[in-house]
């Protein structure tokens, strides 16, 4: 049963799905996780908020869809209105971000990091009430995937397409392109630009980066203020992803796996952020296709993310590519 | 007293302030666990983030033995004897997870324990040998029909039954106590002896090297402190009384899901109590369960303690809350949309406030305040005995 179960998992086009399927959940950890590291290598702070935020972005991105798209729109100006939906999420949240940091999170600097954490853990109980609150309003139901919002997705983002002997979804295409998209962008501008040089210089050595006359507390709300944009462009992704969806535990369901992605990758690089999601990602679609074609438990796929979080702080406590003093060891 | 207040021509008022027995049965068991969770986070700096784990142990071993689905262990088990396994496997737990937990430090530590408890909140989730529907969790069966016992195991004249259908009612001094009133006292009786243990680790040496641990644990080590194993015992003792309070939990109850037992954000909840009621002090947890509880039930019509939202609607009548403000909003709709149900947002703010404004929490700055602990203190600051 097992051996046979091998053997059809090893065929290429059984294998090559799970591949596709495997970057496409990397692509929208590392779309998810890149917030939270950018925030936590820099700053320190385990940012407990930011599925609730990933949420409030899913929300946002289906509000300006569902206003602009109508039933005749016609498929490639979706896809247009959706980067334009992406962008206008992702200003809004980055003056979110900036607003959060210079008022209540600064104020916290000086006191040991878990305040910092207790802090955005409140965040997010006030957060995703005020969401229910205008769900509320509109009638929608907080729990259940917002299906208006997802109604907007172009029909051809439904349906499958061949690849050789692989068939992959268009939306798994789709979000492999957007997370490419991501990991390019912050790539670019951590390396390349004079801002990022000033972020990588305030990871490794904060007063060191002060001295040499760095505004680092500036830095520090661009940064924060990113990262809270990154994580609701991600969110706008979710919410045209069945799977996810926009809906008010969402929250929480993206929460964890950012959290294992950034923690498995190492806090405060990125590049093992993209590694990690990478792994993640791949043992997430390994382990669905088990749990839907042989090992009958529901959990597998989570209960695996969990144990690669486990095993990597056993066998690496500083993650894959983790420098030792960042996060307090 | 409960019900002299509701008999008494502040019905309405008291109605509308107060926690219903029933919630206050909750902040006691829940309390505990709260305070477990202070002993572990708020003593040694190590923060449990997967404390529900042990909650979630408790309640399930209740359950299950009482279903008789515990090897050697029948349905007619004591209930005493069940929260001492429930412990035993608690503290097994602990020591397994803190084996390789305790290596880590800082926010390592908390993410490794969560990710543990995670992987047992799935596979609690979906093993389908605990229940029929693993996703709801289980229940207490029909083979285990009459409450659980508080008291001493075998002799009936010094056991109380808990639970809100199940437990004994009691006559005493002309009044009848329900059984809600009768779990509150038992379960309170039970929660009391453990605080009392807990504080008594505390004050003992071992409790200074928790707290020496937290302080500095580089030099608890230079003064040769096994730090290790001190972090480990003190997680075990943590994980036993956590799982306590879950078997309470549990046998009030009579049914657990995993959402409300092994889920991280039930150690979520622990925390907002900590922090609220003083990070450290153990005491404080239980009263900063008791402000969130009072404060979720005032602003949202959970259970049927009243709160402010039927008072609101008794008070104002049917005409103003009929009265448009904006548009088609209605007071009674926008009262209706404010606090009902949404008691998360009030305590997420008083929260956020606390951490921001009172970071000693409620029974930590009052203690600064007075200058010691309370029962020591505030004699001394009133009749000015001061020795």
């Amino acid at each position: 049963m097992i051996l046979e179960a091998l053997a059809e998992f090893l065929t290429l086009s059984e294998l090559g799905g799970v591949i596709v399927n495997g970057l496409a959940k990397s692509a929208l950890y590392v779309m998810i996780a890149s917030g939270l590291t950018l925030i936590f290598g820099l700053m320190g702070v385990l940012n407990f908020a930011h599925g609730s935020l990933t949420m409030v972005g899913a929300y946002l991105g289906g509000l300006l869809m569902v206003v602009t798209v109508t039933g005749g729109t016609a498929p490639l100006t979706r896809l247009g209105l959706f980067f334009v939906a992406i962008v206008v999420v992702f200003a809004l949240l980055t003056v979110l971000g900036g607003a959060i940091e210079t008022t209540i999170i600064r104020p916290l600097y000086d006191r040991p990091p878990i305040y910092q954490i207790l802090l955005t853990f409140g965040l997010t109980l006030v957060i995703e009430e005020v969401v229910r609150i205008v769900l509320g309003i509109y009638d929608l139901q907080p729990l259940s995937d917002w299906q208006a919002a997802l109604a907007t997705k172009p029909q051809f983002l439904r349906e499958p397409v061949a690849l050789g002997p692989v068939s992959a979804g268009w939306m798994s295409l789709f979000q492999i392109l957007l997370g490419t998209i991501t990991v390019v962008g912050i790539w670019a501008f951590l390396t390349k630009t004079r801002y990022g040089l000033y972020i990588r210089a305030g990871s490794e050595d904060t007063e060191m980066a002060s001295a040499l006359g760095i505004d680092v507390r500036q830095v520090f709300t661009v940064v924060f203020a990113l990262g809270i944009g990154l994580a609701g462009a991600a969110g706008t992704l979710l919410m045209w992803d069945p799977t996810w969806g926009a809906s008010v535990p969402l929250a929480a369901e993206t929460l964890l796996p950012a959290f294992i992605v950034v923690i498995v990758g190492g806090l405060g690089t990125f590049r093992g952020t993209v590694v990690a999601a990478l792994v993640v990602g791949m043992a997430d679609a390994v382990t669905t296709w088990w749990f839907q074609n042989a090992i009958q438990f529901t959990g597998l796929p989570e209960l695996v993310l969990f144990l690669v979080l486990v095993v990597t702080l056993i066998v690496r406590p500083q993650g894959l590519f983790g420098v030792e003093e960042v996060g307090g060891h | 007293m409960y019900h002299t207040l509701l008999n008494s021509p502040v019905s309405a008022e008291t109605q509308m302030l107060l926690p219903t027995v029933e919630t206050m049965v909750g902040v006691l068991y829940f309390g505990l666990f709260a305070i477990s969770f202070d002993f572990i986070s708020g003593y040694t700096g190590y923060l449990s983030f997967g404390h529900a784990v042990f909650y979630g142990t408790g309640a399930y071993t209740v359950i299950l033995i009482a279903n008789g689905k515990v090897p050697l262990l029948g349905p007619g088990t004591p209930f005493m004897l069940s929260l001492l396994v429930g412990g035993l496997i608690a503290i097994a737990l602990a020591m397994l997870v803190g084996l390789v937990s305790f290596r880590l430090s800082g926010v390592y530590f908390a993410m490794i324990t969560l990710g543990f408890a995670q992987v047992f909140y799935v596979f609690v989730r979906g093993w389908d040998y605990v229940a029929t529907n693993p996703r709801d969790g289980p229940a207490v069966g029909p083979s285990h029909a009459e409450g659980f016992q508080i008291g001493v195991p075998g002799i009936d004249q010094l056991s109380l039954s808990i639970g809100v259908l199940t437990g004994d009612e009691v006559a005493l001094l002309g009044s009848t106590l329900s059984g809600t009133e009768v779990s509150y006292y038992m379960i309170g009786l039970v929660v009391l002896a453990c605080y009392f243990a807990m504080q008594r680790v505390i004050h003992s040496p071992f409790g200074r090297v928790m707290i020496a641990i937290r302080e500095n644990e580089e030099r608890a080590v230079a003064i040769g402190y096994n730090t290790y194993c001190y972090k480990l015992g003190a997680f075990a003792i943590s994980g036993f009384f956590a799982a306590v309070a879950g078997g309470l939990f549990a046998g009030f109850k009579r049914s657990a899901s995993p959402e409300n037992s092994f889920y991280f954000l039930v150690t979520g909840d622990a925390l907002l109590a900590s922090i609220i009621g003083g990070f450290g002090t153990l005491a404080g947890s239980l009263y900063g369960h008791l402000f969130d509880e009072t404060v979720r039930e005032f602003l949202s019509k959970a259970g049927q303690g009243g709160g402010l939202l039927p008072y609101l609607r008794a008070l104002l009548g049917q005409e103003t809350l009929d009265a448009t403000l904006v548009g088609e909003t209605t007071i009674g709709g926008l009262i209706d949309l404010l606090l009902n149900g949404h008691a998360s947002l009030y305590v997420g703010i008083v929260f956020v406030l606390f951490v921001l404004y009172v970071p000693d929490g409620l029974l930590g700055t009052l203690r600064a305040r007075l200058g010691g602990t309370f029962a020591e203190a505030l004699p001394a600051r009133l009749w000015g005995d001061s020795e």
